[in-house]
């Protein structure tokens, strides 16, 4: 999934959730925004991004419309929809709690 | 959310478009690597290749987004199956009662369209059968609409055309096949050597007829069609050169059909045209007009074009020969499509039948919707609780369609078998009105039709209640009894009523159709009457006046002589039986004819002495024929109906009056007037001349003994008065008049039957539904009821406002179903007799037994309301 970190199963899904908080973007644009973002250390595979976008979209998490990008050309879209919202709620919580708890265990 | 459900249709119905907007969206993403390499300095190219090659292989990433479209329709699919069957398990009165609704609906419906199927919708088993037409000549101008054809016609038809490839002849006998273990009576195609190549039906053993087997002196040969081989032979293979004598020559069997679709009619086996002795004497007559023929048109040849052709050459021939071709009859010839031939007298009863069994798949539809309705809202809590949980409304929506669907698949397998178990009594029915009911079956179309109607039955039943529910996707509460689904409710009852009415309506004008038929009085007694059919063998038989008069007047006598017979008579053709009359241009002395037009004719019946007595058909006026009468050639004797005399003589005695039935070269002389008697009992008496059967020797007879026994127990002493005269000579087709009848009602029978068990189906299913829809209306009134009666309502008053509330939706669909029935029963006008398809009688009544049945269907629950204790429903409350 990443190349120069491996991601627990589902993480990905919650980057997308996120990345697509802040506003509509194409494909290309949740993964530069996702490698921006890690500073560099995260690099989404292309295998990897579409199909989880692609299954998002099925489960009725984020919705997709074809528009202009900036510079001007045919791409599509992602969107969060309201359940997209409230499961990045839930994953949110979720990934915190977890984080929480490994870093506890790492620090005892 | 709803996009994602688009995006699984999509990805099931519309695959196409999601791959292109896949391949946009891909080459968009490599198109911006790119730019990226480019602003990193690179040449475009090097830029290009190295984008692609760090996307890592398109096809890999397109085929992983493929799996997520795929997996995820089929794991919810299965999702909801899992869930569906436990669903299911735990409600099974819901599913019983489900599955035999559906049963009933989708057995009805398949049954229907299997006839459909195999009679009009299955390409006929000929080559090309599009090509295939009938040809025929019929004289316009007196309403002769198939005069038949002669050898010497088709010979210059099949010369002169030039949009026909080839032209082929027919005409079916009855022939006696000696050499099996008893003398047989065999219907016999007599064809020429073409017919089943203009078909292009191969026989499945042996060869074709060739031709030379057409040839004058050719060694005589058969072909047997598959189902007579099965009968007579059980199938076996070494038939094939086996010989059987037929009119006194060996007949070698060189053939054997596959089973196919018989035209123009049924018969056991067939024979080239040079065998037919009868054929034989008259081939050179251009007027004797036996055959009919059959052809193929030539590729890339309209229709339209053959026509006229063929009316170019019978204008030639009409030119050529006034005196065949009376120009006053007018002649013509056309040609019509074979398919057409086939089921011309069943289109209407079938698409009748089919209306009505859709109409109850209707029925059904609207009942299970309103069942489905009424179980949605006992499941509101677990509904509730699952939009809790976060199922959108479209995925409970699928949820309850696929649980429907399933039920109804299941509903659809049960109506299978009920279509498969009626199936034979349909076969029967349609047997009688065309030849290609052979083809009816169960077949993979038909298949496929009752299980696609069934799975749109469920999936229709299963989420009409929402659709129409319009439930805003913030509310999936969606079962509730919300004013909406009340409303749905109601009018799902109302549309019931309306449809019940209207198949209601169609059955009780066929079920009356069907009583004045039996109650038609025929004119003659038909108990007690013993009915046989003897063919004669042609060429032991061979003189007319010498042979077959002595064996007709000996076999009246004999029959007469058996212990317990009253009265014994021949003819030639059985009363209310399906074989067709002989009806023919007359002359009548002293009424020239007004123009052609109205050309008289007159139905003619050849009859033995005895056969009015064995009928009891009284004579009106002077005598019947005997058995003593000289026989005077110029002038044979004559015996015309009461309707004929009336027609011609009125006011005066019909007797010594003079007909001609040879445009005035012979004239027969009436000595006899007797009571009308009806042929078939939907047609009132026509003009009938009847002559002696001695006067002339015919080779057929059917044959009626009347007696004070039982029908029955007379078979084998009838059989050796026959051997008696002729030990060879067969006699079968035992059938009490009775019986005759009765055989002559079971089309209209049948028809009553089937829309009276459809509408019986309809009716109930109404009557329940209605019930249900009251009883949840009256459970939801429980209150208010516990209020009127405690402040003084009367138990009549409450079960009053519950009928006055189920007889409202009645009335409704009462005004509706009148108004879809006026309009639709006008399509049956072919399939009654004696009613108007508007018969106000049928129209009340039928709306009286609906009123009675919802008033019952309403009691039921309205009791219950009227019972309930005051105390008790304001404390539930």
């Amino acid at each position: 999934m990443a190349s120069k970190s491996d991601l627990l199963q589902g993480t990905l899904d919650l980057l997308i959730l996120k990345t697509l908080a802040s506003g509509p973007m194409h494909g290309w644009g949740v993964a530069q925004k996702i490698h921006v973002l890690s500073n560099d250390i995260l690099q989404v595979n292309q295998g990897s991004l579409y199909p989880a976008l692609h299954r998002l979209e099925q489960q009725g998490l984020i919705s997709a419309q074809w528009g202009a990008s900036d510079t001007n050309r045919q791409a599509k879209f992602y969107e969060l929809t309201r359940a997209g919202r409230r499961q990045l709620a839930d994953e949110t919580r979720n990934w915190e709690r977890m984080a929480g708890a490994v870093a506890r265990i790492l620090e005892a | 959310m709803r996009s994602g459900l688009r995006t699984r249709l999509r990805s099931l119905f519309r695959r196409d478009r999601l791959e292109w907007d896949l391949d946009r969206e891909l080459a968009f993403h490599v198109d911006m690597l790119t730019q990226q390499n480019m602003r990193a300095g690179m040449a475009p190219g090097e830029a290009r290749r190295l984008a692609l090659r760090h996307f890592g292989g398109i096809a890999s990433v397109k085929e992983a987004v493929r799996e997520t479209w795929l997996s995820r329709t089929i794991e919810t699919f299965t999702q909801d199956v899992r869930y569906g069957v436990r669903n299911i398990r735990r409600s099974r009165g819901f599913a019983f009662v489900v599955v035999i609704t559906m049963a009933l609906g989708i057995g009805a419906n398949t049954a229907i369209f299997s006839v459909v199927n195999g009679v009009l919708l299955r390409p006929l088993p000929y080559a090309d059968p599009d090509r295939l037409v009938v040809l025929r000549q019929h004289q316009p101008a007196i309403g002769n609409d198939d005069m038949g054809i002669s050898a010497r016609e088709l010979d210059d038809y099949r010369a002169q055309s030039n949009t026909l490839d080839a032209i082929s002849e027919f005409h079916e006998m009855w022939f006696i096949l000696l050499g099996g273990e008893e003398p047989q009576r065999v219907s016999t195609g007599v064809v020429s050597s073409n017919f089943f190549n203009v078909l292009g039906v191969r026989p499945m053993l042996g060869r074709d007829f060739v031709h030379g087997d057409e040839q004058h002196d050719a060694a005589a040969v058969l072909i047997l069609s598959h189902e007579y081989w099965q009968r007579a032979f059980h199938g076996d293979a070494t038939i094939i050169g086996r010989v059987f004598e037929m009119n006194d020559r060996p007949h070698r069997v060189v053939g054997v059909l596959p089973p196919t679709t018989p035209y123009p009619s049924k018969v056991d086996i067939y024979m080239p045209t040079s065998a037919c002795p009868f054929r034989a004497a008259a081939v050179d007559k251009r007027g004797s007009r036996m055959a009919q023929a059959i052809a193929r048109m030539r590729a890339g040849v309209s229709l339209e074009d053959v026509r006229s052709d063929l009316g170019a050459i019978a204008r030639r021939f009409a030119n050529a020969d006034p005196a065949l071709y009376p120009p006053a009859y007018g002649f013509s010839a056309t040609a019509t499509p074979i398919a057409d031939e086939l089921t011309r007298s069943f289109s209407r009863p079938l698409l009748v039948l089919l209306g009505t069994a859709a109409f109850v798949l209707l029925i059904v539809c609207a009942s299970l919707a309103n069942l489905t309705l009424a179980r949605i809202v006992r499941r509101e809590g677990e509904m509730t609780v699952r939009a809790a949980l976060g199922a959108s409304r479209l995925r409970l929506v699928r949820q309850l369609a696929t649980e429907s669907t399933m039920l109804a698949l299941a509903g659809g397998v049960a109506g299978l078998l009920v279509a498969a178990a009626g199936l034979d009594t349909l076969v029967t029915y349609a047997a009688r009105f065309t030849p290609r009911a052979a083809d009816v079956r169960i077949d993979r179309t038909v298949l496929l039709f009752s299980l696609g109607i069934s799975a749109a039955t469920g999936l229709i039943f299963g989420t009409l209640p929402f659709l129409v529910g319009r439930l805003s996707p913030r509310a999936p509460r969606c079962g509730r009894a919300t004013p909406a689904s009340q409303r749905l409710r109601t009018a799902l009852i109302v549309a019931q009523v309306a449809v019940s009415f209207m198949l209601l309506v169609g059955a009780g004008l066929t079920i009356r159709t069907f009583y004045k038929l039996q109650q038609v009085d025929p004119g003659f007694r038909t108990d007690h009457i013993m009915t046989m059919r003897i063919d004669l063998n042609f060429t032991k038989y061979d003189d007319g006046l010498y042979e077959r008069v002595p064996f007709w007047q000996a076999l009246e006598q004999r029959l007469r002589a058996i212990p317990g017979v009253i009265a014994a008579g021949g003819a030639g053709t059985l009363p209310l039986s399906e074989r067709g009359r002989f009806s023919n241009f007359i002359h009548v002395e002293g009424h020239p004819a007004p123009d052609t037009a109205r050309h008289p004719r007159a139905d003619v019946r050849f009859v033995s002495p005895g056969y009015f007595d064995a009928l009891e058909q009284p004579l009106v006026e002077g005598r019947v024929f005997s058995a003593t009468d000289p026989r005077i050639d110029d002038q044979p004797l004559l015996i015309v109906n009461h309707t004929m005399a009336q027609h011609y003589w009125a006011g005066q005695s019909a007797i010594g009056k003079r007909v001609s039935g040879d445009g005035g070269q012979h004239w027969g002389l009436i000595v006899g007037v007797v009571a009308d008697t009806r042929q078939q009992l939907n047609e009132a008496p026509r003009d009938e001349v009847y002559v002696s059967m001695f006067e002339r020797g015919y080779l057929s007879g059917n044959w009626l003994v009347r007696s004070n026994r039982d029908d029955d127990s007379m078979i084998d002493e009838i059989k050796a008065a026959v051997q008696a005269i002729d030990p060879d000579q067969p006699v079968d087709q035992f059938r009490s008049l009775a019986d005759v009848r009765r055989a002559s009602l079971a089309p209209p029978r049948l028809t009553a039957t089937l829309l009276g068990l459809f509408a019986a189906l309809a009716l109930v299913i109404t009557a329940t539904g209605m019930a249900g829809v009251i009883a949840y209306s009256v459970s939801q009134r429980t209150q208010e009821f516990g209020i009127r009666m405690a402040l003084g309502a009367g138990r009549g008053t409450v079960l009053a406002m519950v009928l006055r509330q189920g007889l409202r939706f009645v009335a409704i669909g009462l005004g509706l179903g009148t108004v879809g029935a006026l309009l639709l029963t006008r399509l049956m006008t072919t399939l009654l007799f004696g009613v108007e398809p508007t018969d106000i009688i049928t129209f009340f009544s039928v709306a009286l037994v609906l009123v009675v049945v919802a008033a019952i269907a309403c009691l039921i629950p309205a009791r219950r309301a009227a019972s309930v204790d005051p105390l008790v429903a304001l404390r539930v409350g």
